[in-house]
């Protein structure tokens, strides 16, 4: 499984953004030929669960603003380094007029006989990753994009996801704040039948971690290479619930250096130690985007490599080698 | 009452304007300009964000810290000792940096920001410009340490250092330093550190000495801060309200870094808005001891949007002056 597929026309996008975009059909176009080769790459290596690689989205937080009512798009902040981003903003009530990600998911879920995975922000990082001058408390802003995102996610439910993916990196920025992230989480994935997947990166899980293991998802996708000295003594010393699923990921997608194959077995033995193997997926740290393809390509191939010889190992000792999952929560 | 700004300026601005310095930095990247070539925009960028604090009417500006990527690793670039690593969230921005990763003793090698104060007052005139670093303790707290093993140590090595840079500062007549400190609210408990390596720091320093904090409660710290051997202490009032219970407690020995502008939001104060906060500390604090500015660094605002910031706090700043007379 992986996240976000390295996005191949970012540049071209940006520049038509800031020009006035006179061609959207043939950037729609181009979009959709960068899907049609993240599914395809994906088929090749051999992932399980595919992503359609948001080759649309310029911004994570962003796009979904872009999309909605009560947003406007600011001008260009610093992330880190030499790179920019266009920071929403609010300045009205937040409303939903149409579908934002179902088209391009049935898109890519055309595309492949193995299951897409609809992904969406949550509604909590949505809100601490935009400037606010509309709502007078944090709150209402959350939970009115908690609606939204609710709304968008049974919209792919309906359109055959059968993965919804809902990702929060933004919580445990502000430990003070858990309350607001898990109301609005409960709002997001209220009357979801498919299997809920959150994605949270870059943080210190120690405050908050007692709450989000009780969030209402199958699956944690957490950063186990760059994270692994803080998320494993949490998970020895807090728990994890034995009915949740677990997305380790074995790749930094900070580095230009391809890991070796037994350097990534290594990373899938160490989790194989805290979980049990039908818990487990893996996946890389985090979406792939700031690799190149090239690079992207080598480092999960080389993953599914690791992941094809453990379950060998796996299977040799009895395990069974498919598993059913339950997905009432 | 004097007006000014915590750190860093918005890089580039937005169309119409052009985004030079982005344009500069990629065409490095990619090897097509000089790193004289690239040097010479820094400096242009520099000056017009002087000029623009100049004009928005802040009275005590600084460089914009154009040059810096990040609060880290642009002092741990110039230290020896120390590789730069992977990108770390700052605090709760959606803002990251390269953390420093310590592998040796660290050492002072060359001038940090002597040359780029130096340029700054040159370009400032008759405007005073401080000098800022980030705080050896902060320093400590972000980097990871596979060398001393020890917060303490490392904390110490960072101070020795910035020490040596002082001393250069102190010898050019540096009037203002400012040591970047928020990682301590996060760690009241380590500030007897705290205080151990201001009062060492404050022996090579003369003029007025800032530690500025930012994003978090300082409560924890209220009955600590009156300790600390400086002349201005900065507190963030837009990030966590009950800051404001500080300003009846607040030391007498002391200004105060009074940031009361979100520098994290768009929304725009009104200089009424901001007159009537500066009303409210005028009830604990004397006129003198009261340093204006926004709640952080405006790097986190579009560059139009940081610079209208400013103007509505110099008005409002004003606005107060002129019931005063």
């Amino acid at each position: 499984m992986l996240v976000v597929f390295p996005n191949q026309i970012t540049l071209l996008k940006q520049e038509t953004n800031t020009q006035k975009v006179k061609f959207p059909t043939l950037l729609y176009e181009l979009e959709l030929k960068a899907t049609e080769e993240v599914i395809k790459m994906q088929e090749e290596i051999g992932v399980d669960i595919l992503v359609h690689g948001e080759m649309e989205r310029g911004d994570m937080a962003t796009y979904f603003a872009e999309n909605l009512e009560g947003f406007t798009i600011s001008g260009l902040v610093r992330s880190y380094g030499n790179r920019y981003y266009k920071k929403p903003i609010v300045i009205g009530k937040i409303k939903r007029t149409k579908p934002i990600t179902v088209d391009m998911f049935k898109f890519a879920q055309s595309l492949t006989k193995k299951p897409v995975k609809g992904m969406l922000t949550g509604p909590y990082t949505i809100a601490d990753w935009s400037f606010n001058e509309y709502y007078d408390n944090k709150r209402d802003l959350v939970l009115d994009l908690a609606e939204v995102i609710n709304q968008e996610a049974l919209d792919l439910e309906k359109a055959g996801a059968l993965f919804v993916q809902i990702d929060e990196p933004a919580v445990p920025t502000h430990p003070e704040e858990i309350h607001i992230a898990k109301e609005a989480f409960q709002v997001s994935t209220r009357g979801l039948r498919s299997f809920i997947i959150t994605h949270i990166c870059y943080g210190d899980f120690r405050p908050i971690w007692k709450e989000i293991i009780n969030f209402p998802v199958h699956q944690f996708d957490l950063e186990f290479t760059n994270n692994a000295d803080k998320l494993y003594p949490l998970i020895e010393s807090v728990g994890f619930p034995p009915d949740k699923y677990i997305a380790v990921g074995v790749i930094d997608v900070h580095t230009h250096r391809i890991e070796s194959v037994d350097e990534i077995k290594q990373r899938i033995r160490e989790a194989l130690k805290h979980f049990r193997p039908e818990q487990v997926f893996i996946d890389p740290d985090c979406g792939l985007k700031t690799r190149t393809w090239e690079e992207a390509k080598a480092k999960m191939e080389n993953m599914v490599k690791a992941v094809n010889e453990i379950r060998e190992e796996l299977i040799k000792q009895g395990y069974p080698s498919e598993i059913t999952i339950k997905l009432e929560l | 009452m004097i007006i000014t700004v915590v750190d860093h300026y918005p890089k580039i601005p937005n169309p119409p304007r052009e985004p030079k310095l982005r344009k500069a930095i990629h065409a490095y990247d990619q090897g097509k300009i000089t790193k004289e070539e690239l040097e010479k925009i820094f400096d242009e960028v520099t000056k017009e964000v002087i000029e623009e604090q100049i004009s928005a009417g802040v009275e005590l500006i600084t460089d914009g810290q154009i040059r810096w990527e990040d609060g880290q690793s642009y002092i741990a670039k110039k230290l020896d000792g120390i590789e730069i690593g992977g990108l770390f969230r700052y605090f709760d921005n959606n803002t990251y940096y390269r953390q420093p990763i310590i592998k040796d003793e660290i050492r002072w090698r060359e001038p940090i920001i002597l040359n780029d104060w130096k340029k700054a007052q040159e370009w400032a005139g008759n405007i005073p410009v401080k000098a800022v670093l980030t705080g050896p303790y902060t320093l400590a707290r972000l980097s990871r340490d596979e060398y001393y093993k020890d917060l303490e140590k490392l904390t110490k090595a960072y101070a020795k250092a910035l020490i040596e840079e002082v001393k250069l500062l102190e010898e050019n007549k540096v009037k203002y330093l400012q040591f970047n400190e928020p990682s301590i609210q996060y760690y009241p408990e380590d500030f007897d550190l705290l205080l151990e390596i201001y009062k060492e720091i404050r022996k090579y320093f003369s003029g007025k000495l800032a530690t500025y904090t930012y994003f978090h409660t300082v409560l924890p710290l209220k009955d600590r801060i009156k300790d600390l051997p400086i002349d201005i202490f900065g507190i963030d009032f837009v990030s966590r309200k009950e800051n404001f219970e500080i300003l009846k407690d607040f030391p007498k020995n002391m200004a105060l870094g009074y940031g009361i502008v979100d520098a994290r939001n768009t929304k725009l104060e009104t200089p009424d808005q901001i007159a009537q906060l500066i009303k409210q500390a005028l009830n604990y604090i004397e006129d003198e001891n009261l340093y204006i500015n926004p709640s952080a660094g405006l790097e986190y605002l579009p560059r139009e949007r940081a610079y209208e910031k400013l103007v509505n706090l110099a008005k409002g700043v004003n606005l107060v002056r002129g019931e005063k007379k």
